[in-house]
């Protein structure tokens, strides 16, 4: 397989899985609003995903639907919704002849979705929740025709490379933007609509509750963000993951990626002997820099390995 | 239906595809007129929806170039079919046949010995001042001998249903895919009439085309690739389609790289090395150290791996000196002088406005005439003497004047018409056909039917893509 076409598939299935983030965030943070009347709560969404320098010109909306809108199809901002979307076609677009044609239609019809001419005016006037649906809808059928329709072969692997990086990072930041540095002594955390929207916003409300009952606390938040081997948003869950794909291309490939080999095994294993102890003892911020340092040196090597040859 | 087929008003003077000058249903669409017939027109509505959807969702577009907006478009498509018989086609392909196996020769005499030139056949000049011409393929062998491996060659219909050529497209011909595309759908739309009429099928082209590449080169398992200028390029979506159908990588050239005069795609388990390159891109963006400097979009080197055999370059460079519209008028000459036969595909009278006399006839019969630059393509700068204002055409010869050599007039044929979904009734559109050939090293093979290309405007005779064109499905026929 070419190394551009290695790289954009990479880069197809990270923005899906960063559009699919966006969406879940976008949904949970307007039911908050709903509840708290705390618009306020946009701003760290716009944090993660937009940069600091769009939050001026975000400022000057109001109410929930035209924020709604402006994430979704501001075109001069380069993490909109439609933006990611029309990035993930370009790359499908230039690998077409690598992924199934089913997952081409998926990627396209999204595209098509969203480039309608008046689509933000049809969408001012509806339920933002049923728009957001809607449009989460064309992700899952991308993962389920991915899942069912693509063979298992580089192509396959690059995705997933793509998919879970982009994943675990979601997971850090969600854990350093809004869990560490959250106000102990903030009125509504004794709400339960808050952690309620928390869990859903990262999709996992109900696994919470299995878990853990109805007793919300922080502790066990992190726990299950960081080591809960179940939790597919979890960060041991994506890590996992990668590890089998850089596995699997290593069987394909047979090149030499000991580097990558050894960083991702250090950063699994790391992860399978940390525990909500070792995490506190350590300081949550300290243990988040670690990391995103290993995460940064695994993307360095997936670089190296893959997609930059030479001779 | 009945209805809309009686309306149906002919073109006057000219052939029509289904209809004979009387009105009656030619014997070849015989069946096809009576499941028109018997088809409300609301069903026809919901096929022609259905088609632009399909070609929608599956991102079958063209990108236009000069348009801010938009950049991606559907190809216009006719769900009524153009249908040729059997005997005729079997005609059309020999003589096509017949006219590449000759360019070929020719391609390969004036690359060496220049024979043609010395028995006074053609002017030299002719030759070396053609801008086509590429002295860096002098006394170079190609493998097998062959130059066109690709060649798409457009005919059109007269007034008394004789096929003329158009034109040979011999460098990079596009709209195969469409004729892949088109027959997809169609299959869809007559699924009850397509069996019946034994359609010949076309959907092998990439199968034949990947055989054909491999006879190339000697060994087993070459490594073949297609190469394209990239994704914004106007014709992407084919690049992409036959790539995939082929089961070929399909290769920019940032993705390549030369080591020791071999050719290497970078890949993510290293590099690999390159047989057989089927490039899309025209020989002046190929190798930057021989032609234009700036490209970007081929590989610097890659001449000199070619002229080392080590690299095999589909169509070969150079092969735009036999395409060329003022040389096309020669094409006749050459199949007597090569082949010793004659020629089975009539060509449309050329005038050479090099020529004195010629250029006075031209001038003095300008209203039946077409003007066009040699080098011109996708119907861009060109006159059209029965359309153009007294303004235009005095500026028009005025650039004449400047550099005949380099125009060429052929009188205005009546193109023959197809009836065609517009607006809702079935009206006349000029139409061409283009056949694709393939030359592998033991023979020629021409793909059955081709693009049929359609003039969506009333009365227009230009049927390029880029100017609006639309297209149909072309179905041989065995009855």
């Amino acid at each position: 397989m070419l190394s551009r076409v290695a790289n954009n598939l990479f880069w197809m299935d990270r923005y899906m899985e960063r559009s699919y983030g966006l969406l879940n965030l976008i949904k949970t943070n307007y039911n908050s609003t709903l509840d708290s009347g705390d618009y306020s709560s946009w701003n760290k969404i716009m944090q993660t995903y937009l940069g600091i320098e769009y939050e001026k010109e975000f400022t000057s909306h109001q109410d929930s639907i035209s924020i709604i809108l402006y994430i979704l199809f501001d075109d001069s901002n380069p993490n909109s919704v439609h933006n990611m979307i029309i990035k993930a076609r370009e790359n499908a677009r230039s690998v077409q002849e690598h992924i199934s044609r089913e997952l081409w239609l998926s990627v396209n019809k999204f595209y098509l979705h969203l480039s309608q001419d008046n689509i933000s005016v049809k969408y001012k006037k509806n339920d933002p929740i049923t728009i957001v649906n809607e449009l989460l809808q064309f992700n899952h059928i991308y993962y389920s025709v991915a899942d069912i329709t693509q063979e298992r072969g580089n192509a396959y692997c690059f995705m997933n490379l793509g998919k879970y990086l982009e994943r675990v990072v979601q997971s850090v930041d969600f854990l350093s933007i809004r869990i560490s540095n959250l106000n102990q002594n903030e009125e509504n955390l004794y709400e339960s609509y808050f952690f309620k929207n928390l869990l859903i916003s990262i999709g996992g409300y109900q696994l919470y509750l299995k878990t853990f009952k109805s007793i919300f606390n922080i502790e066990n938040i992190i726990e299950m963000i960081v080591v809960n081997e179940s939790f597919p948003r979890s960060i041991i869950y994506s890590v996992n993951k990668l590890q089998v794909h850089i596995k699997r291309l290593n069987e394909f490939n047979k090149i030499n990626n000991r580097d990558l080999i050894f960083t991702v095994g250090k950063l699994k294993n790391s992860l399978k002997y940390t525990t909500i102890g070792s995490i506190k003892s350590k300081g949550i911020d300290e243990f988040l820099k670690e990391i995103k340092i290993a995460l940064n040196q695994i993307s360095v090597n997936i670089n190296r390995t893959y997609f930059y040859q030479t001779y | 239906m009945e209805n809309l087929l009686k309306k149906y008003k002919q073109y006057p003077n000219t052939w029509d595809e289904m209809f004979d000058s009387k009105g009656s249903i030619r014997n070849v669409y015989r069946d096809f007129g009576s499941y028109l017939k018997n088809t409300d027109f609301d069903s026809l509505t919901q096929m022609i929806d259905f088609t632009s959807q399909f070609f929608k969702n599956q991102g079958i577009t063209f990108t236009v170039y000069n348009d801010n907006k938009g950049v991606e478009r559907i190809f216009p498509f006719d769900i009524i079919p153009r249908i040729i018989e059997h005997k005729e086609w079997r005609s059309i392909e020999r003589g096509i046949t017949q006219r590449i196996k000759a360019l070929n020769l020719f391609l390969k005499d004036i690359y060496h010995e220049q024979f043609i030139i010395k028995d006074d056949i053609i002017s030299g000049q002719l030759i070396v001042n053609n801008k086509y011409f590429i002295r860096e393929m002098m006394n170079l062998s190609v493998p097998k001998d062959i130059y066109t491996h690709i060649s798409g060659v457009d005919l059109v219909r007269g007034k008394k249903g004789e096929f003329f050529v158009l034109e040979d497209n011999l460098r990079t011909p596009s709209g195969v895919s469409y004729m892949l595309e088109n027959r997809e759908i169609t299959r869809r739309l007559y699924p009850n009439l397509m069996p019946k009429h034994k359609v010949l099928p076309v959907d092998n082209y990439p199968q034949v085309l990947y055989r054909q590449l491999k006879t190339l080169v000697s060994k087993q398992n070459p490594v073949i690739v297609l190469l394209t200028p990239g994704l914004y390029n106007s014709a992407y979506y084919e690049h992409a389609t036959l790539a995939r159908l082929m089961g070929v990588e399909l290769v920019e050239g940032s993705d390549l790289v030369l080591y020791d005069h071999e050719v290497f795609m970078k890949t993510a388990s290293g590099l690999k090395k390159i047989d057989v390159i089927y490039r899309r891109i025209d020989d002046d963006f190929l190798d930057p150290l021989c032609f234009n400097t700036r490209s970007v979009l081929g590989l610097a080197g890659i001449m000199e791996s070619f002229r080392q055999g080590k690299v095999c370059i589909v169509n070969s460079p150079g092969t735009g000196i036999a395409d060329d519209k003022a040389i096309y008028s020669y094409v006749p000459k050459m199949i007597k002088y090569y082949l010793n036969e004659n020629p089975i595909l009539q060509n449309i009278e050329t005038y050479q406005l090099g020529n004195k006399d010629q250029r006075k006839y031209v001038q003095d019969n300008i209203e039946n005439m077409v003007i066009k630059k040699t080098d011109g393509s996708g119907g861009y700068d060109m006159l059209m003497g029965n359309k153009a204002s007294a303004i235009e055409k005095d500026k028009y010869l005025k650039k004449v004047k400047k550099n005949p050599n380099n125009y060429i007039a052929q009188p205005i044929l009546n193109l023959s018409t197809a009836p065609c979904i517009i607006n809702g009734k079935l009206a006349p559109r000029c139409l061409d056909l283009r056949p694709f050939a393939i030359y592998g090293a033991n023979k020629i093979e021409v793909c059955p039917g081709g693009l049929t290309r359609v003039a969506m405007e009333e009365g227009s005779l230009i049927v390029n893509s880029s100017q609006g064109g639309g297209s149909k499905d072309t179905w041989i026929i065995k009855k």
